[in-house]
């Protein structure tokens, strides 16, 4: 499995502390573990601390890691996670915070009429995922935006491949119907093909 | 692949085949090409809901998230080599501290005791000829 691991190279220069494997490690990975804690968290400034929480063990184990172990990619998925469930775990009973997901977006100036609607589109689907069950969620999250492998996804939630698709179908119809109610988006409504409820 | 298998993919995966079981794909394929209407019907509506999910943009690195990490890469806390370093270097001073601190120990100990009384319970590192040659002057001053 190491052998096609694409990250083994640049992680022995990292442990070796050549700047530019550095950067490249950060450019690499960053964008990627920011937008799975971002998208399991709902929260920007968490999903920030979670990166960073990440990078600090990755910097740490760099050097120290041995070929035989699991994929790389897969590590840093589940370090990510780890740190999620804990801050999830340490709120519980409180709802996720969607409205964080439009933190980045300027309301300055008045938008544009396709950016607004682009803007809802996103808030509605930020609400929509964040009104899921954890495990759903995360199982969406970990197969449709990370692409992970259907066998990756389930090992790394700890549960059979036919567990997982048991979770992406209900979560995938929780958000059907999420949006089909939801009064954000009445052309997407229009649109929609109106499956059943969950 | 039964159209009925065909919807249960559909509904955990997603209308992107590429994301569908690799065993499964080719199958899937087939059956879409059969012109068997169901099929199409069940792929259009689980592409609608991927649309929905495109929509949800990710929050990206800022240029401050970005110096942040890139900064903990280089510091000793958080690099492995110069962690490594670090905790070498620690435990020489740990150890050296501990040296110290048993030298001073002895010193204290040794000019603390009382030079009168019985060789025996002076501290070997005293020579036994000079806690005579002191014992012979106490009694010479007790004379006096």
């Amino acid at each position: 499995m190491n052998e096609t691991d694409p990250d083994l190279e640049l992680l022995a220069r990292v442990g070796n502390n050549e700047p530019e494997a550095v950067k490249e490690m950060v450019s690499r990975k960053l964008p990627r573990l920011l937008a799975l804690a971002s998208r399991l968290l709902g929260d920007a400034e968490e999903a920030r601390d979670v990166a960073q929480e990440s990078f600090l063990r990755l910097w740490k184990h760099a050097a120290g890691w041995r070929t035989g172990q699991a994929r790389f990619d897969t590590w840093l998925h589940r370090v990510v996670l780890n740190l999620c469930y804990d801050r999830l775990r340490s709120r519980k009973g409180m709802p996720l915070l969607e409205d964080d997901f439009l933190a980045e977006v300027p309301d300055s100036a008045p938008l544009p009429e396709e950016q607004l609607q682009t803007q809802a589109q996103h808030a509605q689907m930020a609400a929509a995922l964040a009104a899921l069950p954890d495990r759903q969620r995360e199982a969406i999250v970990l197969q449709y935006y990370q692409e992970l492998p259907n066998t990756e996804a389930a090992a790394l939630m700890q549960i059979s491949v036919e567990a997982l698709e048991s979770l992406l179908s209900r979560g995938r119809r929780n958000l059907r119907a999420y949006i089909a109610e939801s009064d954000l988006a009445p052309q997407q409504r229009k649109a929609s093909p109106g499956r059943g409820k969950p | 692949m039964t159209p009925e298998r065909f919807a249960h993919l559909a509904d955990a995966y997603g209308a992107d085949l590429r994301h569908w079981p690799a065993a499964e794909q080719e199958d899937a394929r087939r059956l879409l090409a059969s012109g068997e209407t169901s099929v199409h019907e069940t792929l259009r509506q689980a592409a609608w809901l991927d649309r929905q999910l495109d929509t949800h943009r990710a929050a990206t690195p800022d240029p401050l998230l970005v110096r942040a990490v890139l900064a903990a890469a280089f510091t000793p806390a958080s690099s492995s080599f110069w962690r490594r370093h670090w905790e070498w270097l620690s435990s020489l001073g740990i150890v050296g501290v501990g040296l110290a601190g048993a030298a001073a120990g002895m010193l204290v100990v040794s000019l603390s005791l009382p030079l009168t009384g019985t060789p025996e319970v002076l501290p070997s590192i005293f020579d036994h000829g000079d806690v005579e040659l002191f014992q012979g002057l106490d009694a010479e001053e007790n004379d006096q």
